[in-house]
């Protein structure tokens, strides 16, 4: 069912050098706060992960390192088998921008700007012309059925709304990994289905989903779970 | 979502919408004060130095201008009249170099009269032949005064432009009929206009012209001294000599002893020019520092209010960048904001000095000129201004790390 090795992480860790005082400071080694530590892990082309853990327990962490947000301290992070400790910052960019979605808990829309605009704003720093990324969100904001909330801004719009602008804005670029955190972390129950529905949606275009959580319900819609504690993997079970 | 916080969360960013437009007034209007001073000073110096080269090309640099009194040593009670007709004679024989020599003699606040149209406050000058050639003063139509009017006191003069044009209108004025002052006159001509009315007090166009003789009879002054008198000399390379025989000339003439004081002063396109410096000069200093100053509270305004705008816009900064916003695209981004808004205030400030300018010039205070110069050097500051002040900020929005500029300011 699932692809050739399109992540794989050997051995890595993170260690915040400049701890901050208060929870987390028990974990406190030499030289400052461990938050990821050996972890080993494969997913594969069009897979759907549930990353699962309590809060600290570095799930946002390691999605921060697999979306190259952040630089590991240990391990080797292989991205489609190219080590991604080669790329500079703006290599890494042009990868994010080309080849990963990202979707937040609280949404990240720019409150000037209007939907249609946020869901253009991965197609400026790309090379595609403008005709085209506007087409491009055109058709994703109304498969999304936002077709009528296009020209208002993220403050006319509900939560679901906003967080399926979010999505198209995700999808502009036709990435082929979508890194979600906590993305239903805000919506009540009802429009937390309708979002884990439509990453079911997209993860049926072949898109491959790591999905950050806490949410047992979301965790469920995936096809696989990984927990998180204390840094390391702790089992999918 | 709960409908409180919801508004709540709309409330706020209204806020900022809000506060990042009187944010964005502050920057604009901090600049354009800076703009405005520094267009007011370019314009000014160029409006003086044009005046200067006007005022040296009507004083003439080949000629001097000889007043009655000591200028300089202005004491109470010295005459001011002390020029003759035996001055004129014995410079005309004898001073090497001079080839025009008018004596000139001025009543103010004449009126004039045409039909029943009158128009008063004109300057009255009498002088004698060549009176608008020792001037480099162009006539429009017309003849210049010749020695047989002033041999004859005839009672002809020169119309200045402006009561020719206020009692004639499109009309000629030669050999027509004025009266001046109940007295007729007959036009034989008309002086070109000099447009050098702003500034100086009393409009330059606003003159008669009539023979020294027709104005000390009929107006009834002094026949013996007069005010001024127009020198013209070859050879302007040697103007310095020139003026020196002039003095010493004038001094024995009036018998000066050697401690004496001159009982005249020598004015020289070189002293116009000096005069002009020095007002130049003043100006550069006073709006120079002001310009100075004031540009650089708008740069300071900026670099404050940006460096306050990437911290609350450092979520937006975090978000482009796990967009795949390169670095140099978010300062180019920061940069691009500080330019336009240093350049609304550019133009802003041009508008602002060039208004401010205008209304000086109608005070008198100073003149100013206008140039395509100004417009790019005003609008070229402003965008240095922004990126000067903006570079700071932006290359901090440009260095922040996504993680935590996503997490927001603490």
């Amino acid at each position: 069912m699932s692809g050739p090795a399109q992540i794989r992480l050997e051995g890595l860790g993170k260690t915040f050098v400049h701890a901050p005082l208060g929870p987390g400071d028990e974990h406190r080694e030499d030289h400052g706060v461990v938050v990821l530590r050996d972890i080993n892990l494969t997913i594969s082309r069009g897979d759907f992960v549930a990353l699962q853990g309590t809060s600290g327990s570095g799930k946002s962490t390691l999605l921060h390192l697999i979306g190259l947000l952040d630089r590991p301290s240990q391990g080797r992070y292989l991205l489609e088998g190219r080590d991604t400790a080669e790329l500079d910052d703006d290599a890494a960019s042009a990868i994010r921008n080309q080849h990963i979605g990202f979707v937040f808990q609280s949404f990240y829309l720019i409150p000037y700007a209007t939907a249609l605009e946020n869901v253009m704003l991965p197609g400026m720093y790309s090379d595609r012309p403008q005709s085209e990324i506007r087409a491009r969100a055109v058709e994703l904001l109304e498969r999304l059925g936002l077709a009528d909330r296009m020209h208002f801004r993220p403050s006319r719009l509900s939560g679901g709304q906003q967080q399926r602008v979010a999505m198209a804005r995700a999808l502009l670029n036709d990435p082929d990994l979508i890194l979600a955190d906590e993305p239903t972390g805000q919506l009540d129950s009802t429009t937390s289905k309708e979002i884990i529905e439509l990453f079911r949606t997209v993860n049926q275009t072949g898109k491959t989903i790591l999905l950050v959580t806490h949410d047992e319900d979301v965790a469920l819609a995936a096809r696989r779970v990984i927990r998180l504690s204390d840094g390391r993997i702790v089992g999918p079970s | 979502m709960g409908v409180q916080l919801f508004l709540r969360i709309a409330k706020m960013a209204c806020g900022a919408v809000f506060s990042a437009k009187v944010r964005s007034l502050f920057v604009v209007l901090g600049v354009s004060f800076g703009i405005a001073s520094l267009t007011l000073i370019v314009t000014a110096i160029d409006g003086a130095n044009r005046r200067a080269v006007e005022m040296v090309e009507m004083f003439g640099p080949d000629t001097v201008l000889v007043l009655g009194g000591n200028i300089k040593k202005r004491a109470a009670g010295m005459r001011t009249m002390t020029l003759t007709w035996d001055d004129v004679k014995r410079i005309r024989q004898s001073l090497p170099g001079a080839y025009l020599v008018v004596p000139m003699r001025s009543k103010s606040d004449l009126t004039l009269r045409r039909g029943n149209q009158t128009f008063s406050g004109t300057h009255g000058v009498g002088a004698t032949e060549n009176y608008a050639s020792c001037w480099n003063w162009p006539l429009s139509e017309g003849r210049d005064l010749n020695q047989e009017d002033v041999d004859r006191a005839a009672k002809i003069c020169l119309l200045g432009d402006k009561p020719a044009r206020e009692l004639f209108g499109a009309e000629s004025p030669v050999g027509q009929v004025v009266f001046v002052n109940k007295v007729p006159f007959q036009v034989v001509g008309r002086l070109s206009y000099r447009g050098m009315a702003s500034g100086g007090g009393h409009d330059l166009d606003n003159r008669l012209i009539m023979p020294l003789t027709t104005l000390t009879m009929r107006f009834n002054l002094d026949r013996k001294y007069f005010r001024a008198i127009r020198v013209k000399f070859h050879r302007p390379e040697y103007m310095a000599a020139h003026v020196e025989n002039l003095g010493d000339l004038l001094r024995s003439l009036h018998r000066l002893g050697p401690g004496d004081d001159d009982d005249f002063t020598v004015i020289t396109a070189d002293e116009v020019l000096k005069f002009l410096a020095m007002f130049k000069g003043g100006l550069l200093v006073f709006l120079g520092a002001t310009a100075a100053i004031a540009v650089l509270v708008g740069g300071f305004v900026l670099a404050n209010l940006f460096s306050i705008t990437v911290s609350e816009r450092s979520f937006e900064i975090g978000l482009k960048k796990a967009l795949g916003a390169p670095n140099s695209a978010i300062m180019l981004q920061f940069l691009a904001e500080a330019a336009l808004l240093t350049l609304i205030g550019g133009l802003l400030g041009l508008a602002m000095g060039l208004g401010l300018g205008q209304f000086l010039t109608g005070l008198g205070v100073l003149v100013i000129r206008f140039s395509w110069k100004v417009f790019f050097l005003s609008l070229a500051s402003a965008l240095a201004i922004g990126v000067v002040f903006g570079l700071k900020p932006a290359r901090r929005a440009a260095a922040m790390d996504p993680i935590l500029a996503l997490r927001g300011p603490e």
